[in-house]
């Protein structure tokens, strides 16, 4: 096998984890804030990870710079829609989770 | 003025430009309809938003990305491994960090880094104070705030002036 494509897969697994940690994080955590951490950030990582992956299988530069592109505009979209989420959670009166109630 | 102003727009231009290029794999086919495209994309950009100069410092984006990279790697592992822990390692808190850094492109740039470190989430923006939202009251983050506020202020070249508190 290709080293390339063994970085791939290596790129791929590690990627996995964060995704599903994202999801676990959306349903466990206890309120909007938490779970906009987990989304934005586990989410980023883990795609950045995929990016890195397929990258390695690209035949031209400029796919490559295209998936590069992919990430950066999630990763802007991303912080923004969660900046924009718990802004309006706050000024609607939502109180952050505190466990030492 | 007006010059500054053509110079804004041509810079938009020429961005939505190199967007179009990269995104249609960089075929000739596509410029028919990118002609029409582009020049949309930039009007709705400037109803969104009107052109304020802003510019990058060259040697400061080199060093902004491995330090970035570096945080958004630690960010994720460090909200991962919370995920997967019982019971959830969460201590949540609102910090008030009152901003430096002048309104514009610089500042955006700051919330939405924020939003991507490790344990912090730009959660409100009131006049010059900015509300962030923590995972974790004992990493409170207020120096490590100030810190990255300094490295955006060097990314785009602003000269930063701390009010004392």
């Amino acid at each position: 096998m290709d080293p390339r494509d063994i970085l791939s897969i290596v790129f791929l697994l590690a990627a996995a984890p964060f995704f599903l940690a994202g999801t676990i994080g959306l349903l466990r955590f206890p309120d909007v804030f938490c779970r906009l951490h987990a989304l934005t950030k586990a989410d980023n990582l883990g795609l950045g990870l995929i990016v890195i992956a397929l990258a390695l299988q690209a035949d031209t530069w400029l796919q490559s710079a295209r998936l590069l592109l992919i990430w950066l505009l999630v990763m802007l979209s991303g912080a923004t829609v969660a900046h924009l989420i718990a802004r309006t959670a706050l000024r609607a009166g939502r109180k952050p989770w505190s466990g030492r109630s | 003025m007006f010059a500054s102003l053509w110079y804004l727009l041509g810079r938009r231009l020429v961005g939505f430009s190199l967007l179009w290029w990269l995104l249609t794999n960089g075929s000739i086919d596509s410029w028919p309809a990118g002609l029409i495209m582009v020049p949309l994309a930039v009007l709705l950009s400037l109803t969104l938003r009107p052109p304020v100069p802003w510019r990058i410092s060259l040697p400061a984006a080199l060093a902004f990305i491995p330090f970035f990279l570096q945080q958004s790697i630690r960010g994720g592992i460090d909200v991962a491994g919370r995920a997967f822990s019982t019971p959830l390692p969460l201590d949540p808190a609102l910090l008030e960090h009152p901003l430096s850094l002048p309104r514009g492109t610089a500042r955006i740039f700051l919330l939405n880094t924020i939003s991507l470190l490790p344990g912090t989430l730009s959660a409100d923006l009131v006049e010059d104070r900015l509300v962030v939202h923590c995972l974790d009251t004992d990493a409170l983050a207020a120096d490590d705030l100030r810190r990255l506020e300094d490295r955006v202020a060097a990314l785009f070249m602003l000269p930063i002036h701390r009010r004392r508190q």
